[in-house]
């Protein structure tokens, strides 16, 4: 299952799967402040990427809510990992932190030459952003950002099941103009 | 309610209180007239007779205080006279968190005494919910609720070892009963039944899906198993997330409708069928088409219909029954476990007090993933203890993976020397399987099943010295070389020394634990790669080692083990391990 557009000739898709599982350069972690991997898609991160992505992450210490960093991805299909700190549980100022979070990723990426990179749903389901909330901010910011001067020519969002993915796309159709 | 200032969360728990009251909630926030009947029916005061905080009408009151003072009007207006009290402090929701947490597992014995039909379990679990909307929450229901909402079910499985365990049943069955029938059928389209299962069955114990298979198998059952989604337990009952409940009930529900699948069948747990059956469809908002039964009903019906034959000599031990709470309070599943006991039992004495009225296993409520409370948990079962002492039972029967694990706790801790089981695994050791005619094939050498084990070199680690010489000597019998460490210094010893195939590891034990063995393997380049099987007394501990940002153990077990489930792991931790060599080669 999958929705596609172009902006300014980049390609910016929806598709529906596991993230961790995905074949593509480079894919968003929503982590912990001290980067520790923990549950969830950390542990398909631990199991499939192996313990060199967690011994990775002891160089950057803890990071504040928005920052975020890159590390390999071991042994996973993806080449590396961006673990970003996004608002967690009812934060204060949860819609633009998450905002600013998806930006630092993009910057992130454009700095370490990354081309293609997947999102999650950005906050949803276990940090508790009310998944409608994560598909504006999320789709907004990303199409904003394609439509400007950068290198990143593939970006993808990967929703985990049809309660991710119905909202994110009707979001994406008014986006696409559709 | 004065100037007093409210932290960022305390605000956040008050505000969302007032969208998750309904009506049955507020006639329980508003019913008690604290005539103390409920005292009695919980295990957790019964243990502890002097401390008046277990009291449910005390325990709800830390919850009713915060609802009169601010959606009551008789708080609102009189606070001194009905105890109405805000929330302030973030240390404040702390003490609620340990309350609606570490003291009560949510197991509605007290409604059922309440005269005023207060349902405190369910102001419970609300406020339970509120705590986890703002992060306060016991560290081991983060890991649970995150694993569910993002692997898709509660252990953490990933697809590849589902799918793989479910191959490597099917080639067991296969070779046990001699026929490719037998496997276990995955994403079948128009199957009559859809089978879903407990993430533990696949982590810990994988021989109720195969004898689950067995009994499908012989009743010509058209079946099948997702491949994902598959997971109908759902921890949102016990966090209090109703998004997440109603998440996983909604994967579930849509892999059925996918599949064509014409019921849902959900194997022996007791949240998991009360929340897949009862509650997730209200917490998913969606109307559910299908059919959906607990696996205790089917293989009634198997026997009933006549599509499975049962002979009840094959379980001569003395065995009594469990009910769990949500299955028989809260389901009113009770009469059809004990009908297909009798079937299959010969043996069966009840437990007092029973069905409706039993008393918790004490791990319900999902006690088990919250270790900080493991001590009063497990003070608490002490009366559930005495009831299965009573019994005189040597092995007790439950349909609910959570009261398998609490009640496996409180036997080891009680020193009952029980086992506990499942009706799939009675029924299945009971079922006839009718001879098929074998067609020949050509001759291949199978290797006696005495020496299924030879040429491997196994490494027994455990402090106590009884449960090595019994490890050891399974494993010797099947003619494996076997060396024995009795602390964790010695196995980093002989495992460096000795490089062996495998090696079974206990985790509690003095001087260096088995976490930090496992740790130490898991980062020398020399044993990193050597399996390793954890066998332990502590389930509790099982975080551990699987919260660890290295590569899970290849096994785990729980004690006490048997000789088959001993040889069964073993053999297919050692398998896996050479088809991966083999693959990498």
């Amino acid at each position: 299952m999958s929705d596609q557009l172009k902006i300014n000739s980049h390609s910016f898709r929806l598709v529906k799967g596991d993230i961790t599982d995905l074949e593509i350069e480079s894919f968003v972690y929503y982590a912990r402040n001290d980067l520790l991997l923990g549950a969830g898609y950390g542990t398909a991160i631990s199991v499939r990427g192996g313990p060199t992505v967690q011994e990775e992450l002891k160089r950057f210490g803890m990071l504040q809510t928005t920052e975020a960093v890159v590390s390999s991805a071991g042994e996973m299909k993806a080449n590396f990992i961006i673990h970003a700190v996004g608002p967690k549980f009812q934060e204060e100022g949860q819609e633009g932190k998450l905002r600013s979070t998806i930006l630092n990723c993009l910057k992130k990426a454009e700095e370490e030459g990354i081309k293609a990179i997947a999102f999650p749903a950005m906050g949803v389901g276990f940090y508790g952003v009310p998944v409608k909330t994560s598909a504006a901010i999320t789709l907004k910011t990303i199409s904003e950002y394609l439509s400007g001067d950068t290198r990143i020519n593939d970006v993808v969002v990967c929703l985990l099941d049809m309660r991710e993915y119905k909202p994110f796309h009707e979001e994406f159709m008014s986006i696409s103009g559709v | 309610m004065g100037n007093r200032k409210r932290s960022y969360k305390a605000e956040k728990v008050i505000e969302r209180m007032g969208k998750k009251l309904n009506r049955q909630m507020v006639a329980s926030l508003v019913a008690c007239v604290h005539c103390g009947l409920c005292t009695e029916a919980c295990h957790y005061v019964l243990a502890n007779p002097g401390d008046p905080t277990y009291a449910p009408a005390y325990k709800a009151d830390q919850v009713r205080k915060f609802f009169k003072r601010h959606f009551d009007w008789t708080g609102r207006i009189l606070p001194w006279w009905v105890k109405a009290k805000s929330l302030y402090t973030d240390e404040e929701l702390n003490e609620l968190k340990d309350t609606v947490f570490g003291k009560c597992t949510n197991c509605r014995r007290c409604s059922l005494n309440c005269p005023m039909g207060v349902d405190y379990a369910t102001f419970n679990r609300m406020a339970r919910g509120l705590l986890v909307s703002v992060g306060v929450m016991p560290e081991g229901v983060a890991i649970v609720s995150k694993d569910q909402w993002e692997i898709g079910n509660q252990m953490g499985v990933l697809k590849e070892d589902y799918v793989e365990t479910l191959d490597w049943l099917s080639d067991e069955l296969e070779d046990e009963l001699g026929d490719p029938a037998v496997r276990i059928p995955i994403d079948k389209m128009d199957a009559d039944v859809v089978y879903s299962i407990n993430p533990r069955e696949i982590k810990y114990d994988p021989r109720t899906i195969s004898d689950a298979a067995k009994i499908f198998y012989v009743a010509g059952e058209n079946w099948t198993m997702p491949s994902e989604c598959w997971d109908m337990t759902n921890f949102g009952l016990f966090s209090g997330d109703d998004d997440l409940g109603g998440a996983v009930g909604r994967r579930l529900y849509e892999k059925v409708v996918e599949l064509r699948g014409g019921k849902l069948v959900i194997s022996e747990c007791g949240h998991g069928y009360r929340s897949t059956r009862c509650e997730a469809p209200n917490w998913a908002g969606m109307d559910v088409e299908f059919e959906m039964e607990s696996s205790v009903l089917t293989m009634l019906r198997y026997i009933k219909e006549g599509r499975i034959r049962v002979d009840k000599t094959k379980n001569k031990i003395p065995v009594t029954f469990h009910d769990s709470c949500n299955n028989a309070r809260s389901c009113g599943l009770f009469e059809e476990p004990r009908e297909l006991l009798s079937l299959v039992v010969e043996d069966f004495r009840e437990m007092y007090p029973n069905r409706a009225e039993n008393y918790c296993c004490t791990g319900g409520g999902g006690a088990m993933s919250m270790s900080e409370y493991t001590p009063q948990r497990l003070k608490s079962a002490v009366t559930k203890a005495n009831q299965m002492k009573d019994t005189g039972a040597e092995i007790v029967v439950t349909s609910c993976h959570n009261c398998v694990d609490g009640l496996t706790d409180l036997i080891r801790h009680y020193k009952l020397g029980m086992q506990v089981t499942q009706l799939v695994n009675l029924v299945a050791n009971a079922v006839v399987v009718e001879k098929k005619v074998a067609v020949p094939v050509e001759a291949v050498p199978v290797m006696a099943e005495d020496n299924v084990l030879k040429g491997y070199r196994i490494l027994v680690t455990d402090d106590e010295p009884d449960f090595v010489t019994f490890v050891s000597a399974v494993l010797e019998d099947h003619g494996a070389s076997v060396s024995r460490a009795y602390s964790g210094d010695e196995a980093l010893e002989l495992a460096r020394r000795e490089k062996p195939n495998l090696i079974t590891l206990d985790i509690a034990m003095p001087g260096k634990s088995g976490k930090e063995v496992f740790e130490e393997m898991r980062a020398d380049s020399d044993l990193k790669r050597i399996p390793v099987c954890i066998i332990t007394g502590r389930p509790e501990l099982r975080r551990l080692i699987y919260d660890r940002p290295v590569p899970p153990p290849e096994g785990y077990m729980d004690k006490p083990v048997t000789e088959d489930g001993l040889l069964l792991n073993v053999r297919k931790i050692l398998e896996t391990a050479h088809e991966k060599k083999s693959s990498e080669a």
